[in-house]
C-alpha cells in the first residue's frame, strides 16, 4: 500500500513516498473547501445552488484521493454509501413533492412547496423559500456530489490497486 | 476530395456570417431596456389622435385600439385596466389582465402602449419582466435563478437531477470492476 509516507507497511517496499507538502496543505484545504460547498449548496440568497455545492463538495474527496490514494480515499468514501447517497437526494427531491400531494391531502399539486401544512404558521412564499433551500437544493446537491465521486473513483481505479488491495486485505 | 473541401469551407464561412448577423442582433448584457428583456414590438401603431390619449388617460383602452388588438388575433380579455406605467424615459401605458383571468389570478402587466413621434405603438411585456418582478414575493427568496430553478421549472430540475443520477449509474454498471454496488 502506497498511501501513508513511512517507509514500510505490511512488510511490503513502498514504491515511492507520499509528498509532505501535497499531504499537508490538502490536510488544510479540505475541510474549508467542503465549508464553502455547503454555503454554495444552501447559498439562495447569493451565487449558487445544488449542482455548484455537490461539484464543488465531489471536488474535495478528488483532492483528497490525490492527496492520499485512492485505497484510503475510498475507505473514506465507501462504495455502498456512495451507492445509497446518490439515490438519497432524488428522494428528498422526489419525496417532497409527493408530500405536498399527501400532506395537502390532494388538493395541491405536485412540488407545489406553498401547499405544505408548514405555510399556515410562516406564510406561503416563505414555505416555498424553506422548502426550496434547505430540502430541495441539499438533495440535488447530495445526488451530484455522490454521482460525481462515484464516476471520478470508477475512472481512476486501476488493476493494480485492486491486487494490492487484495494482498493487504490478505495480510490482515 | 477537394470539392467537399471547399464546400466544407463555404459552409463554415456562412455558419459564420450567421453567426455574426445574430450575434449583433443580442442586446448588450444586463440592459435593462433593451426590447428582449422589457417590451416586445407588436408592430401595432395608430396615429396619436387626442381623443385617443383622451380615453388612454381615463383609464379606457379606445375602440379603434381594441380593433387593432383583435385583428392581429391577440387575446384582449372583458373587463382590463388601463394605467399610466413605464420607466424613466420609457413613459406610457400598462393594460393590465384583471384579477381572476384563468392563467393569471393576480393584476398582471399584459400589453404596454407608448407614444412615439405622434403614433402609438403596442408592445407585449415579456417573461422576464414578471419574472424579476414576482419571484421574491411567490417564492420568498431573494436570488432570481435559484427560485426559477427550483419553483418555476422544478420538474425540469429534477429531471435534470434524474439524468445525473442516471449517468452514474451507468458509469458503475460500465466501468466498475469490483463486483459489487
Amino acid at each position: 500500500m502506497r498511501v501513508r509516507g513511512k517507509g514500510k507497511e505490511h512488510g511490503q517496499e513502498q514504491k515511492h513516498k507520499r509528498d509532505v507538502i501535497v499531504t499537508t496543505i490538502a490536510r488544510l484545504m479540505i475541510p474549508f473547501i467542503q465549508m464553502y460547498a455547503l454555503y454554495v449548496m444552501v447559498g439562495t440568497e447569493g451565487a449558487g445552488g445544488g449542482f455548484q455545492g455537490g461539484v464543488v463538495f465531489a471536488a474535495s474527496f478528488v483532492l483528497f484521493v490525490t492527496a492520499f490514494g485512492i485505497t484510503r480515499g475510498r475507505r473514506r468514501l465507501p462504495e455502498s454509501w456512495n451507492a445509497a447517497l446518490s439515490s438519497l437526494g432524488l428522494y428528498f427531491y422526489a419525496g417532497i413533492g409527493l408530500l405536498c400531494i399527501i400532506l395537502s391531502l390532494f388538493s395541491a399539486q405536485y412540488l407545489n412547496y406553498g401547499a405544505l401544512p408548514l405555510w399556515e404558521i410562516i406564510g406561503r412564499p416563505e414555505t416555498r423559500g424553506l422548502m426550496i433551500t434547505f430540502v430541495v437544493e441539499v438533495g440535488i446537491a447530495i445526488t451530484v456530489m455522490a454521482v460525481f465521486t462515484s464516476i471520478f473513483f470508477d475512472l481512476a481505479w486501476k488493476g493494480e490497486e485492486d491486487k494490492e488491495d487484495n494482498k493487504e486485505e490478505g495480510g490482515e | 476530395m477537394k470539392a467537399l473541401t471547399a464546400s466544407a469551407l463555404m459552409f463554415v464561412i456562412l455558419l459564420g456570417a450567421l453567426f455574426i448577423y445574430v450575434a449583433e442582433d443580442i442586446p448588450a448584457f444586463g440592459d435593462p431596456y433593451s426590447p428582449a428583456n422589457r417590451w416586445v414590438n407588436l408592430s401595432i401603431g395608430i396615429d396619436a389622435r387626442s381623443h385617443v390619449v383622451e380615453s388612454l388617460n381615463h383609464g379606457v383602452v379606445p375602440d379603434i385600439l381594441v380593433r387593432e388588438i383583435k385583428n392581429r388575433g391577440l387575446p384582449l380579455p372583458e373587463g382590463y385596466k388601463v394605467e399610466r406605467g413605464g420607466e424613466e424615459g420609457w413613459k406610457g401605458w400598462d393594460i393590465l389582465i384583471p384579477k381572476g383571468e384563468m392563467f393569471y389570478p393576480n393584476l398582471e402587466k399584459y400589453y404596454f402602449i407608448m407614444n412615439e413621434g405622434n403614433r402609438l405603438w403596442i408592445y407585449r411585456y415579456s417573461v422576464p419582466v414578471r419574472w424579476e418582478e414576482r419571484c421574491e414575493e411567490e417564492i420568498g427568496v431573494p436570488n432570481m435563478v435559484t427560485a426559477g430553478l427550483a419553483d418555476y421549472r422544478g420538474y425540469d430540475t429534477l429531471g435534470e437531477t434524474t439524468v445525473i443520477f442516471t449517468a452514474g449509474v451507468s458509469v458503475i454498471l460500465l466501468l466498475r470492476r469490483r463486483g459489487k454496488l
